[in-house]
């Protein structure tokens, strides 16, 4: 039975390194621009397709396309700022939760009318390989996405820490007007948060691939995740985010070995239930 | 002072500025002019202005009418980092530090426009002279600190942005007497560093002291101006503060 | 030319209510004319979102509560109605009305918690909770046939809520949407739905005007989705066939949105509207492009909902409201005859009056934020029919007080004794407002989009449930307060005084024994104060009791019987207006320290 357990732990906190990558751009575009992404699961959609597509069409490792994917989400997400989300940062919420939701719902349509409603995945040799220690078996693309995940978050954490322009990000979530007066260019920062975040979301789904199917909807099954992951962790807390990812990963580890595979989304929302009446600021949050 | 027929130059000068909240009209046809190497203050009670006035300055709120330049440059259309670039520094009300940084991010902050960055090290070095106990404190985390040593920071930060002029908004607000002596002991050491001084402070008494020049704003407009030991004894300040 | 326009508006405006009529007749109508049976879908299903996208309104768009998890709610009534249609042969009329039950219950236990959350988080958790519910649903699928779904034979029956004639569907759902607009018609103009439009303008100030905003979002949920589960069961028997990705589909929610905002979101007819226009082309969309391409209908509903939330907000029943307005002549006032205002009276001179025994007692609250002790251990009494001045120079707590005593924050510890009754554990701001305790913002809190009338209605809904009685007390207050001129503007574009005063009179309609007002002269003209100084005389004349905090001195001195000046949090002096001011402590207080000996005084 321990054995079981600490097989269950390995492949939940794998996991939950991945779904860390994947919020951590929703909890750095929250902390900063004080808005939900809700296309969010459909950004991680399409660079599950592109990182397909490079793999299909040019033979790209999905490991390797990383180095294409990063940039370009990034570009990516700067734009959908400067186009979509800076004119509506007044508003009133109402507009700002349509406006990305909108944008959710023309992204998962244009790759259903591109790709049909398919699943696609990539196979690669290590796609089924395994590792043994002892008694335990450790999945190769789970691990090398787990090491990427976390060396992607501990390097964005160090970005923000050392960086000028990590800094100024920080600075302008924490103290928007001291920010200001302090010479940074707040549109210009806010765009900036906007890409690292999607660029974030966009490493993740490179690295989901070689384990997960892809299609149209897939992003709304991911975006849940990231919703309470974001939630757990205190709203606005990238470690929160990164802690709450791998709890997250574990619980769905072991209740989809005690109760069901198929019920761990309700298992998330059960707790996500349960912090809002309990711990409304989030499990890390402070206030 | 003039020295021997050395024409001290006007660094900031606003000309008839206006600014507006909507329709609500907070500073009008406010006209001031101040010369490098001086303290000035404004002061005025509670809703006077002082505050819109130094975000107008900074490009924080857009000036509705009226020009300001500083050192002959215009710069009413700048936006807010651009000024800062010109070497307008606000130092602004209730600190607003960045509470989740440590000590020295903060301050590194207040470096962040570009004629700055370079010298970080340097201008680091000059904080600590003013404030030895910063140094000390470097590693803790600025929403920790007591309130005297916040507004240690907050100058430093403002500081650190190599200002031309240094904008304090209510320096020695919420803080003990002996703090509040010295901040202005502070304020006095940047003016003989060669900083200007646009100081906005509810305690009339120790700013008059120290200014070369002093503005009496009341609801939005000045309604008096002279050298701040001689309006100490202006029964109109206290009117302008208590109504009576 | 423009003058016809200008005759057919103004038509068009006297014959509001015959056009509504008329409107209804043409509905009730028209499910008789076509015999196409495609025609009788489209109108059946015009009907159908409407009245769907109106339930979604009467929350997201009258109380602004954006719930992206309607399609659970629609689901829960499918899946009852059919389910216990299925295996127990009740019947659907009252499965339906079971449906409804239970998708109210889980509302309930759902609403409580997350109603807490700011618009984004609520919005985020209702979607999540959709998706769970369409995860629940397709997981113990031998309850509801899974991705295999529920069939329901074909067997026409009055009872069984299975017909052969299309139209009789159309009547059904007509109904349904008859009733629901009636619902959302009345309530919009009942103390119920300006307690909604309030609290999506602004919680606090809805708050401190006696609505409890919690119950009444909890009331509009309720409401909401009852309609929602019952429109469930109207689908799943007139399509005879149900699975959970399509009744639990999250862009059900996404739709019953995009219906209202393209319409009018927060008006009456506006998702009507919405659905007239969307619906007619989505099943074209569908119906031409979803065979080729399928997913193109929700592209292109996606640039909808972007364009119109970035260039059309007010959608088109607010946009044609916004455009008759310009040619409707704004309404008679009624004449109130001076001797009916009783403050005009006397609006000059002060009646020193007795003051009576102690309304308020204050006994050493204190309260710290973080590190910061923002009250410490104040002490104060205000008497009945005092005006009593709360000052201090800038950051000395005075906001905080009039928040402690409102209900608003609690206090960490002390004692606030109103009228006799210890009131301080009250849960919130509105409960103080029904001890009548009413307060004003120091930075003033409008309903933005209502008109003025309609803001002082707020408050006077405090004391009745009839609106008309509301409208008289509230133009009666204009008129004390100066500002029955501006009865029928839209509070956004008020000037600043003007807004000042808006905020005293919403106050006023709670009729209040104590009255706080924060900063109501802040930023107003010499004349614009005086102006405010004579009303606040004319309250006070009438026995209202008045804590003002207050930085214009000249007002402050001449209103206050008594001042309590406060720094740092803590009482200085409390005394007779001119022997504060002149004491030491205060000019030291306000000036810096030393001030007074270096000013050479006494």
């Amino acid at each position: 039975m321990l054995d079981v357990i600490i097989q269950l732990a390995i492949n939940g906190l794998l996991l939950g390194g991945i779904y860390a990558l994947l919020s951590v751009g929703l909890t750095l575009i929250f902390g900063v621009l004080e808005i939900i992404n809700f296309a969010h699961g459909e950004f991680l959609m399409i660079s599950m397709y592109l990182t397909f597509l490079l793999f299909s069409v040019f033979g790209i490792d999905p490991y390797l396309s990383l180095v294409i994917v990063i940039p370009v989400f990034f570009l990516f997400g700067f734009a959908v700022e400067k186009i979509l989300i800076k004119p509506l940062l007044n508003d009133p919420p109402l507009n700002q939760i349509f406006a990305t939701i909108g944008l959710g719902l023309i992204f998962s349509n244009l790759a259903l009318l591109f790709f049909k409603a398919d699943f696609r995945t990539v196979k690669t040799f290590y796609s089924n390989s395994n590792i043994i220690f002892g008694n335990y078996f450790v999945s190769v693309p789970r691990l090398i996405a787990f090491a990427i995940a976390i060396a992607l978050i501990a390097a964005l954490l160090i970005y923000l820490k050392k960086t000028f322009t990590g800094k100024a990000i920080r600075a302008l979530a924490q103290q928007r007007k001291a920010a200001m007066l302090m010479g940074i260019d707040v549109h210009r920062t806010y765009a900036i948060a906007f890409g690292i975040g999607i660029a974030a979301v966009g490493a993740a789904g490179a690295v989901l691939m070689p384990l997960f199917f892809v299609f149209p909807t897939v992003g709304s099954l991911f975006s849940l995740i990231a919703f309470v992951v974001v939630i757990l962790g205190g709203y606005n807390s990238l470690l929160g985010s990164l802690v709450a990812g791998l709890t997250i990963g574990l619980i769905e580890g072991f209740s989809g070995f005690f109760i069901s595979p198929h019920l761990k989304e309700v298992v998330y929302f059960v707790l996500f239930i349960f912090i809002l009446i309990f711990k409304p600021t989030g499990l890390l949050g402070k206030r | 002072m003039p020295i021997l027929g050395v024409h001290i130059m006007q660094l900031l000068g606003l000309n008839n500025v206006t600014t507006k909240y909507g329709d609500l009209t907070a500073i009008r046809d406010v006209s001031l002019s101040i010369e490098e190497g001086h303290i000035i203050s404004i002061v005025g009670s509670n809703g006077a202005g002082k505050t819109t006035l130094l975000n107008t300055i900074s490009g924080v709120l857009p000036c509705a009418e009226g020009t300001i330049s500083f050192a002959d440059k215009r710069i009413n259309r700048l936006p807010p980092h651009k000024i800062v670039e010109e070497g307008i520094i606000q130092v602004p009300e209730g600190r607003l530090l960045f509470p989740d940084m440590t000590v020295l991010e903060n301050l590194e902050l207040g470096a962040f426009n570009s004629r700055s960055r370079k010298s970080i090290p340097s201008l680091l070095d000059m904080v600590y002279s003013y404030f030895p106990k910063l140094k000390d404190r470097e590693a803790q985390l600025a929403g920790t600190l007591s309130g005297g040593e916040q507004q240690m920071v907050a100058i430093g930060r403002g500081l650190m942005a190599k200002p031309k002029l240094l904008m304090l908004d209510e320096p020695s607000l919420g803080l003990s007497p002996l703090v509040v002596k010295s901040v202005f002991e502070t304020i006095q050491k940047i003016k003989s560093d060669g900083i200007t001084v646009l100081l906005v402070e509810q305690n009339v008494f120790q700013s008059m002291m120290i200014s070369d020049d002093v503005y009496v704003l009341e609801n939005g407009s000045i309604i008096l101006n002279g050298q701040g030991k001689e309006l100490l004894k202006d029964p109109r300040v206290r009117e302008a503060y208590l109504g009576i | 030319m423009k003058s016809l326009l200008t005759k057919i508006i103004e038509a068009a405006n006297r014959f509001r209510r015959p056009l509504i009529a008329l409107a209804i007749v043409l509905a009730l109508v028209i499910p008789l004319i076509p015999r196409n049976p495609f025609y009788q879908d489209l109108i059946i299903m015009i009907f159908f979102w409407a009245t769907l996208a109106t339930a979604w309104n009467l929350l997201g768009g009258f109380a602004g509560q954006i719930s992206l998890g309607h399609a659970a709610f629609f689901g829960i009534g499918a899946y009852t109605s059919t389910i216990l249609y299925l295996s127990l042969g009740l019947s659907p009329w009252i499965g339906m009305f079971a449906g409804a039950g239970l998708a109210m219950l889980v509302a309930l236990i759902v609403g409580y918690p997350t109603f807490r959350l700011t618009s984004h988080f609520f919005a985020l958790a209702t979607l999540a909770f959709g998706e769970v519910l369409r995860l629940l649903a397709s997981y113990f699928r031998e309850l509801t046939g899974g991705g295999v779904g529920l069939l329901i034979p074909h067997e026409p029956a009055f009872r069984n809520f299975i017909f052969e004639n299309k139209t009789a569907y159309a009547y059904i759902i007509l109904a349904m949407l008859l009733a629901i607009l009636c619902i959302t018609y009345i309530f919009k103009k009942s103390r119920f739905g300006y307690s909604l439009s309030a609290l999506r303008e602004d919680p606090g100030a809805a708050e401190s005007l006696g609505i409890n905003t919690h119950r009444a979002k909890m009331y509009a949920l309720l409401i909401s989705v009852f309609f929602t589960s019952i429109a469930g069961t109207f689908y799943a028997q007139y399509v005879a066939f149900i699975e959970p990705d399509i009744v639990f589909a999250s862009h059900i929610s996404v739709q019953l949105a995009l219906l209202s905002i393209i319409g009018g979101i927060g008006t009456v007819f506006g998702p009507l509207v919405g659905s007239l226009f969307l619906t007619p082309l989505d099943i074209f969309l569908r119906g031409w492009l979803g065979g080729v391409f399928s997913g193109l209908n929700f592209v292109v509903y996606g640039v909808i909902l972007i364009l119109a939330v970035m260039y059309f907000p007010l959608g088109i029943a607010g946009w044609t409201k916004k455009f008759l307005s310009r040619f409707r002549k704004p309404p008679e006032l009624p004449v109130v005859k001076p001797a009916d205002i009783p403050m005009i009276k006397a609006a000059t001179a002060i009646t020193r009056k007795e003051t009576g025994g102690p309304l308020m007692t204050v006994d050493s609250i204190s309260k710290r934020f973080g590190g910061l002790e923002a009250v410490k251990d104040l002490s104060f009494t205000v008497h009945e029919g005092e005006i009593l001045g709360l000052i201090g120079p800038n950051g000395a707590g005075k906001t905080t007080v009039f928040n402690l005593i409102s209900g608003f924050i609690p206090p960490d510890k002390g004692k606030i004794v109103f009228n006799g009754r210890d009131v301080t554990s009250l849960k919130a701001p509105h409960c103080f407002c029904r001890e009548c305790i009413g307060r004003t913002f120091q930075l003033v809190k409008p309903f933005q989009s209502m008109t003025v009338l309609e803001n002082v209605m707020v408050g006077a809904f405090a004391c009745t449930r009839n609106p008309e009685e509301a409208r008289k007390e509230a133009f009666a207050i204009l008129n004390r307060i100066h500002l029955s001129h501006h009865a029928f503007t839209i509070a956004a574009s008020l000037t600043i005084a003007d807004r000042k005063r808006l905020e005293l009179g919403r106050a006023l309609g709670t009729k209040p024994k104590l009255l706080l007002l924060d900063e109501v002269m802040a930023g107003l003209t010499p004349k614009e104060t005086e102006d405010i100084i004579s009303i606040i005389k004319s309250i006070s004349n009438e026995g209202i009791t008045i804590i003002m905090i207050e930085h214009v001195m000249k007002a402050v001195m001449s209103l206050s019987d008594r001042i309590v000046v406060i720094n740092n949090g803590i009482k200085l002096v409390e005394g007779l207006p001119n022997t504060v001011v002149k004491d030491q402590r205060v000019i030291d207080a306000y000036l810096g320290g030393a001030y007074h000996a270096a000013a050479g005084l006494k």
